[in-house]
């Protein structure tokens, strides 16, 4: 018995601290990140994220999807290839309006922000 | 005692198991326009498969060559099981095949057509509602419904207003998405044949396009156009990533001949058929960031004839049409073209044929998306197809714009020159879905 508890001890402490390293403000669709912590240029990235993704959708699917390391609509696996290939459709899709550099800021933040919340 | 009852238990799970992968083939679905009901069942927004609906994007594309699944949905073990944390699921509704939620819609569209050389020069009265219907059973089998519930048709007498044209079913069909563990996906029932690159209602406005598709050889012949549902068999599937194919029979009313049609269609750069981004290196710049061609061709032969009261088909018509498109988009530029020629060696269903009947059509539609500051997409259309009738060219160009994804007002201006008249209509239409 005590060789099945201690994996499941060491397991539920992992889990409570997955994403203790990504700050959230608000819920739904006011669903914000606190970049207090980020560095000067994920700040600016965040900036980019912030304005430009919500064009077509709010930032919780993105939150929801590093938090959890899975796409909400397609529930895929949301890691660092799937960030790129995201990012790659954004770039793609006629009315994103995001250019290459914003796109690689995008993809940047997405990637630092799947480090933190794995902290 | 306890190994009994854990045979019993492992024999239980050995026959629920083998039940499972026997039923598994017989439950999947393929093609058809996206609807509200899958962006009810997948929680997404409109764009994430249109550019302006009912048009499709490169992953509405894949989307719909999938079968109504989410492309890369069972990519690996591991993929599956974080889709099933990922989607909320009732288990005994997934267990069943049933979707979540009933898969129905509406698209309502309302004109207002301005034709200077008409009799009623403004005529605001037009107007339609058609039901869809489709969805995903358990990613393995599915289905797609189009009905017509109301369509205007004509008035006379006293009668106030238009009447209602027969509802009837457009489409419906079932499909089996990779049908007993190969690679192939059947769909049966009445549906539009994958002949061209695009169905009939994957263009942003509602005037059909003559190449490839809706070209016929003119009244009082053969009414034959591509783009009809018809009752049939196809199997279709993915050579590669970019090689797409299909292939089906279609069963006339009235005879023992079958129809049989073909289609391969290649893409070159961009999101394959099976919804993969490509690879984009985000340091450097390349054409292939954004520009991606799809080549299609396509084949169909068939009989139709004069069907007689006791439904019997008389005075066939041999015919068969042969087509080439392509697809190429840059950025926000969206460039189509198509040509289809065909043969009808008894046009006229004439009991004693003497007049063999060749015909064409071509069609070129550039598209430009300005996404910002307003969805809106510009269009302009030139199309010619040589028939029964003689040769009629036809300019449109139209722009179309969503203040809000599932909203369109399009406004169309339809120059055709036709071998008895010029017509000039302006078209400004109205569509929403829900």
């Amino acid at each position: 018995m005590k060789k099945l508890l201690l994996p499941l001890f060491v397991l539920i402490i992992s889990a409570t601290s997955a994403h203790a390293g990504l700050k959230v403000i608000g819920k739904g669709d006011a669903m914000r990140l606190d970049t207090g912590a980020f560095p000067p240029a994920m700040k600016a990235n965040y900036e980019i994220l912030r304005t430009k993704c919500v064009k077509c959708h709010t930032l919780e699917r993105t939150i929801v999807a590093i938090q959890t390391g899975v796409a909400p609509i397609s529930g895929q696996p949301f890691d660092r290839s799937a960030t790129k290939a995201y990012g790659v459709k954004m770039l793609r899709k006629p009315d994103s309006n995001m250019t290459k550099p914003e796109v690689k800021a995008s993809v940047d933040l997405m990637n630092y922000l799947l480090a933190e919340s794995e902290r | 005692m306890r190994e009994v009852f854990v045979t019993k238990k492992n024999r239980l799970v050995l026959e629920l198991l083998s039940l499972a992968l026997a039923c598994a083939p017989l439950v999947i679905p393929t093609t058809a326009s996206a609807i509200p009901a899958f962006s009810r069942q997948h929680k997404t927004e409109c764009s994430t498969c249109h550019t302006i609906y009912p048009e499709l994007n490169e992953f509405g594309d894949a989307f719909l060559k999938n079968g109504y699944v989410y492309p890369r949905a069972h990519a690996a073990g591991k993929t599956a099981k974080v889709e099933r944390q990922g989607q909320e699921r009732t288990e005994g509704l997934w267990l069943s095949g049933l979707p979540e939620q009933l898969p129905i819609s509406f698209t309502a569209t309302m004109d207002a057509a301005y034709n200077n050389d008409a009799a009623d020069s403004l005529d605001l009265s037009t107007r339609s509602l058609r039901l869809h219907a489709g969805g995903a059973f358990r990613e393995k089998a599915g289905f797609f419904a189009t009905y017509n519930l109301y369509a205007q048709g004509a008035q006379s007498g006293t009668s106030q207003t238009p009447g209602n044209v027969q509802p009837n079913i457009n489409e419906l069909f079932f499909v089996l998405r990779q049908a007993l563990d190969t690679p192939v996906t059947l769909r049966v029932g009445r549906f539009e044949p994958k002949t061209s690159l695009w169905k009939k209602s994957n263009r942003v406005i509602l005037v059909p396009s003559y190449a490839s598709t809706t070209y016929n050889l003119g009244a009082g012949s053969s009414q034959f156009s591509l783009d009809t549902p018809q009752d049939a068999l196809e199997a279709n599937g993915f050579l590669t990533k970019r090689v797409y194919v299909a292939a089906g029979v279609v069963d006339r009313n009235g005879q023992d001949n079958k129809d049989g049609y073909g289609h391969i269609s290649v893409k070159i750069g961009g999101t394959d058929f099976m919804g993969n981004e490509p690879e984009v290196d985000l340091e450097h710049d390349s054409v292939w960031d954004f520009l991606s061609l799809t080549l299609g061709g396509f084949g169909y032969a068939g009989r139709d004839a004069n069907i007689t009261l006791s439904g019997v088909a008389q005075n066939p018509n041999d015919f068969y049409r042969a087509g080439g498109e392509f697809d190429l988009l840059y950025k926000r530029f969206h460039l189509k073209g198509s040509g289809v020629f065909g043969r009808d060696k008894n046009p006229a269903f004439s009991a004693t044929p003497v007049v063999e009947l060749l015909t064409h059509a071509y069609a070129f539609e550039g598209e430009y998306m300005f996404g910002v500051p307003v969805n809106m997409i510009a269009l302009l259309r030139y199309e010619y197809q040589e028939n029964a009738q003689g040769g009629t060219r036809r300019y449109i160009p139209a722009i179309s714009y969503t203040p809000i994804q599932n909203t369109k007002l399009s406004l169309e201006y339809i120059y055709t020159d036709g071998p008895a008249a010029i017509d000039r209509i302006t078209l400004g239409s109205l569509a929403f879905s829900f």
